[in-house]
């Protein structure tokens, strides 16, 4: 390569690396990528390439989705009426205990680390593939298997236990599958586990020169904190659902207390992972955020240290907030303190991430294309579920909003006005990467809209209804609260058909979307200097970094990559040209 | 449809003392957050606007600044903080009650929650299920248990709430000061009837609820409401179980004498100290060779739930912990044996030495739960 396309002579924002030229059409036609570099369902069914890995991850994930989707209209339709529209008592206990355990283990666990984790952090660090290429698609298999397990166990009956397992209810009382869905959260977290392995060791010993750590993309940082709460959490949940599994099939006293075992042990170890998994499901979304915010704001992250080390804290200091779970079940009074004033120090890194995203847009040049609205709704609802929060890692306030539609209200706010939209950012930004195709602006941006609109109709009334002291999990509820379970239901259905809408425009982006070009949102990471859809190995020479990984905001174009004879910088540079510093 | 939709409350009704309190703390974060929230929205708003891309304007190379970190870092930790105290003032006021806010010798109900209903022992003795009936401007305390799988005793006018569960005694105490009819629920979910498991909490006036006692009062003799008390009633099963035939006070007794015992500590074999409090008294009822007492054989039997039920334990611990020195009869032949000790004379009913209860004054079977 060389400096001599005239086309990308001037750029107004500083790739990390020498951009690859833009193939012309004749050269995209037969010029071999990722997706048509054989095509044999035994070449996707083995592959090794974490491109398409991930493929293979956002098929089950979305199809995963849809399982718990369905879940869902059917808990919100039942709630029309105070007596239950259309289900009976244990069905609508089944059917909101699918829609937890498959959103939870099934989507929002794997969703980012599995599609866009798997796809992008080779790329972004400038890596070939993963460290582990073949653990890789284990890690694929272990969760397909743990899944069908799921999906077994719904097709036999389903359990009714809701997704938190509480003995000595699961333990003796349930007469349903509950060994199967056991069986399957123990068998997915050996996936968890692998994925976080290969992506903690990928990021240490896979970067390209000049990739430090300060230049290293937030989204990098972000995984490699979830990586590392998935390694040391997951193993203790599965630990957990074993000694349930030996409570229930051989009697032994565990958590039964006519056993001779104690229930809230159970709550311990239950939240000891749980706790710490509600940051493995947001903490990939805040990263995807950093990098779609600094694209669109054409800016440099506000705080990139402060914004790296948060994902760090938050990692850290979210293990020892557990008990928060169980503030009345019973813990030790002193016990709960500690965890409540320790959710409170945890609170801080979310807050920072909150205050750096709002300033990153200050001073910047935004355009709002699909990505971009659905980070700002990320920003916007998110605040909501973190400050809502607060209310219940309060002891006192804790007292009557546990286990109210408060604490539903409150939770998807986060995971789903967080990650999911998080996940919806992530996708619309990097689709053009992984398919060459653009979708559709129109469609794309109302979809976004609709998206929003609906979850802030579903969810604010349940703030209102959890303060009035509706418990969750109620099929039957008390007359007066029917009008904000209408609202709700409402504002589902407005939300279902928001996320029906990407089915259908991305589908149809892969036969009639126009090509998208390397880069079509401009963007300055690794991934984006390297043709749409990526070669099979990703690039054609390994890159060098020259810059920290937001550059939007100079007006050098790409004659700071040569010098004054018109050579390439050497590969080994790690001070850069005069005029621009690196990362922060 | 609509037509037929209830206006909604907006907020909840403010019942109890706690409530009031509780409040204060919860509008408190409200003013804060709603302030914080406002300061994120306006100033995203500002940037969305102000900044949307426009011909010739460049972006800005804003790295980031340490003195907004500092700040953005201080001030919302200090808020959180202030949260933190003032939210554990709180909790602590709702699991350790002050003297003044709630008084040793308050009244105390009993709750065993059940898949799925919830049975209320008064400290009377008067019973009632999902229904819990209370006089205004009284603390009361209520300690709970389950049966079976853990429950919630959740009253939102009243904004307490704690887990009842197996194994264990929690509680709450609740100083009522609005007359009323309060939603009672299970907020742990228990299984299929979760959302049946509710119930009414009526707040009367002292009067009414004077009346509402003599109503429900079973002893004919019109004698003291403490003849139905669970101590009066645990003191009936103790004779009936046979329990006075080791656990008495006579020189010989086989097992340790139990007057007196409560909130003592005594000495168990290895040496241990032990509380002689509720739970230890349940469990040595329930699983005796958790703690043998020193110099004592083991001998007890273990009284299992088909023996004794979650109700009746409570009345059997509560009559162990009123004993006073003398306060056992003595035993007479016709003291029935221990269930499982092998002795002649089993059939024989036994008299009751003890308060005379008349035998209408039986408790009532509990009605059977509808599912």
């Amino acid at each position: 390569m060389s400096a001599a396309n005239d086309k990308n002579d001037y750029l107004d924002y500083t790739p990390q690396t020498f951009p690859a030229p833009e193939p012309t059409a004749e050269q995209d036609r037969t010029r071999i990528h990722y997706l048509n570099n054989e095509n044999t369902l035994r070449s996707w069914l083995l592959t090794v390439d974490h491109k398409r890995i991930g493929l293979l991850y956002l098929f089950s994930v979305t199809f995963f989705f849809l399982f718990g989707g369905i879940a869902a209209m059917l808990v919100r339709t039942n709630l029309i009426t105070p007596t239950g529209a259309i289900l009976e008592l244990d069905q609508y206990n089944k059917a909101f205990t699918a829609h937890g355990t498959i959103m939870l283990f099934l989507f929002l666990i794997p969703v980012i680390p599995g599609v866009l984790g798997n796809f992008l952090i080779p790329m972004m660090i400038g890596a070939k593939d993963l460290a582990f290429p073949k653990l890789n698609l284990l890690s694929w298999y272990v969760f397909m298997a743990g899944a069908s397990l799921f999906v077994w166990q719904l097709l036999v009956g389903g359990i009714d236990t809701g997704w938190t397992l509480y003995p000595p209810y699961s333990s003796k009382y349930s007469q349903n599958s509950i060994l199967y869905a056991g069986l399957g959260i123990f068998v997915t977290g050996f996936s968890s586990i692998l994925t976080g392995v290969n992506i903690i060791a990928t990021i240490h010993k896979m970067r390209a020169p000049g990739m430090t750590w300060g230049r290293l993309p937030l989204f990098c940082w972000a995984m490699y904190a979830t990586s590392v709460i998935q390694l040391l959490g997951t193993p203790v949940i599965a630990v957990t659902v074993v000694m349930l599994a030996v409570e229930r099939v051989f009697g032994v006293g565990i958590f039964d207390p006519n056993l001779g075992g104690d229930p809230i042990l159970f709550q311990h170890m239950f939240w000891f992972y749980s706790h710490p998994a509600v940051y493995i499901m947001i903490l990939p979304g805040m990263g995807v955020i950093s990098e779609v915010l600094t694209c669109f704001a054409r800016k440099n992250i506000f705080g990139y240290k402060a914004v790296a080390w948060s994902s760090v804290g938050i990692a850290v200091v979210g293990f020892l907030v557990w008990g928060h779970h169980m503030f009345i079940s019973g813990q030790g009074y002193y016990l709960g303190m500690v965890f409540a004033f320790l959710t409170m120090l945890v609170a801080v890194p979310s807050a920072i991430k909150v205050f750096n995203w709002t300033a990153t847009l200050y001073g910047g040049s935004i355009t709002y294309q699909a990505p971009m609205i659905h980070a700002i709704g990320f920003i916007v609802l998110f605040t909501i579920g973190g400050l809502t929060g607060l209310y219940l890692g309060t002891m006192g306030t804790d007292i009557h909003l546990h286990d109210t539609y408060f604490v539903i209200a409150h939770f998807h706010f986060t995971m789903v006005g967080g990650m999911m939209f998080a996940w919806q950012a992530g996708l619309h930004f990097w689709w053009p990467k992984m398919t060459g195709k653009m979708y559709s602006d129109f469609w794309s941006r109302l979809a976004a809209v609709i998206m929003i609109t609906g979850f802030a109709l579903t969810f604010l009334p349940q703030f209102v209804v959890g303060y009035l002291g509706m418990p969750r999990r109620y099929p039957n509820y008390p007359e007066e609260f029917q009008f904000y379970n209408i609202m709700s239901t409402a504002g589902a259905s407005i939300q279902g058909l928001g996320y029906l809408m990407p089915v259908f425009y991305l589908t149809a982006s892969l036969f009639f979307g126009r090509p998208a070009g390397n880069n079509p949102f401009k963007a300055t990471g690794l991934e984006w200097q390297t043709q749409s859809p990526p070669h099979p190995h990703n690039f054609e020479t390994t890159p060098a970094v020259y810059f920290g990984p937001y550059e939007y905001g100079v007006e050098n174009g790409l004659s700071i990559f040569t010098n004054e004879n018109g050579d390439h910088l050497p590969t080994d540079t790690t001070t850069p040209k005069e005029g621009v510093t690196s990362g922060s | 449809m609509l037509a037929f939709i209830q206006v909604p409350p907006i907020l909840p009704p403010q019942a109890s003392q706690f409530a009031i309190e509780y409040d204060w703390l919860f509008w408190y974060i409200t003013v804060v957050c709603v302030c914080a929230g406002a300061v994120v929205y306006g100033l995203l708003t500002y940037s969305c606007f102000k900044f949307a891309k426009r011909e010739g304007v460049r972006p800005q190379r804003i790295l980031g600044s340490n003195k907004l970190e500092f700040i953005w870092t201080i001030i919302p930790l200090i808020f959180f903080l202030s949260f933190f105290v003032w939210g554990t003032k709180l909790y602590n006021t709702a699991i350790k009650p002050t003297p003044s806010e709630l008084p040793a010798n308050a009244p105390e109900y009993f709750v065993v929650g059940k898949q799925w209903m919830w049975k209320v022992q008064h400290p009377t003795g008067q019973r009632e299920i999902n229904e819990i009936t209370m006089p205004i401007d009284t603390p009361v305390r209520v300690t709970g248990t389950s049966e079976d799988v853990i429950h919630d005793f959740g009253i939102p006018a009243f904004r307490t709430k704690f887990d009842v569960v197996p194994g264990r005694y929690t509680s709450a105490w609740y100083h009522p000061n609005k007359l009323g009819t309060y939603h009672l629920f299970c907020d742990q979910y228990c299984g299929q009837g979760h959302s049946q498991m509710v119930g009414k909490v009526h707040v009367v006036s002292q009067s009414d609820y004077q009346e509402w006692l003599s109503g429900n009062m079973r002893n004919t003799r019109g004698e003291l409401f403490v003849d139905g008390s669970p101590a009066w009633e645990g003191a009936k099963l103790f004779q009936r179980l046979g329990c006075l035939g080791c656990h008495n006070n006579e020189s010989e007794s086989r097992a340790p004498n139990l007057e007196g015992i409560a909130g003592t500590y005594r000495v168990v074999k290895g040496g241990e100290k032990v509380l002689a409090d509720r739970k230890y008294i349940e469990n040595s009822i329930r699983y005796p060779l958790e703690h043998i007492r020193e110099g004592w054989a083991p001998i007890m039997p273990a009284f299992t739930r088909n023996l004794v039920t979650q109700a009746e334990l409570i009345e059997l611990t509560a009559y162990i912990m009123s004993l006073k020195p003398g306060d056992l009869p003595s035993r007479t032949e016709s003291s029935p044996p221990p269930i499982g000790a092998k002795m002649e004379n089993t059939l024989n009913p036994s008299p009751t030495p003890m308060p005379e209860p008349k035998k209408d004054s039986e408790p009532k079977k509990e009605p059977e739960m509808k599912k």
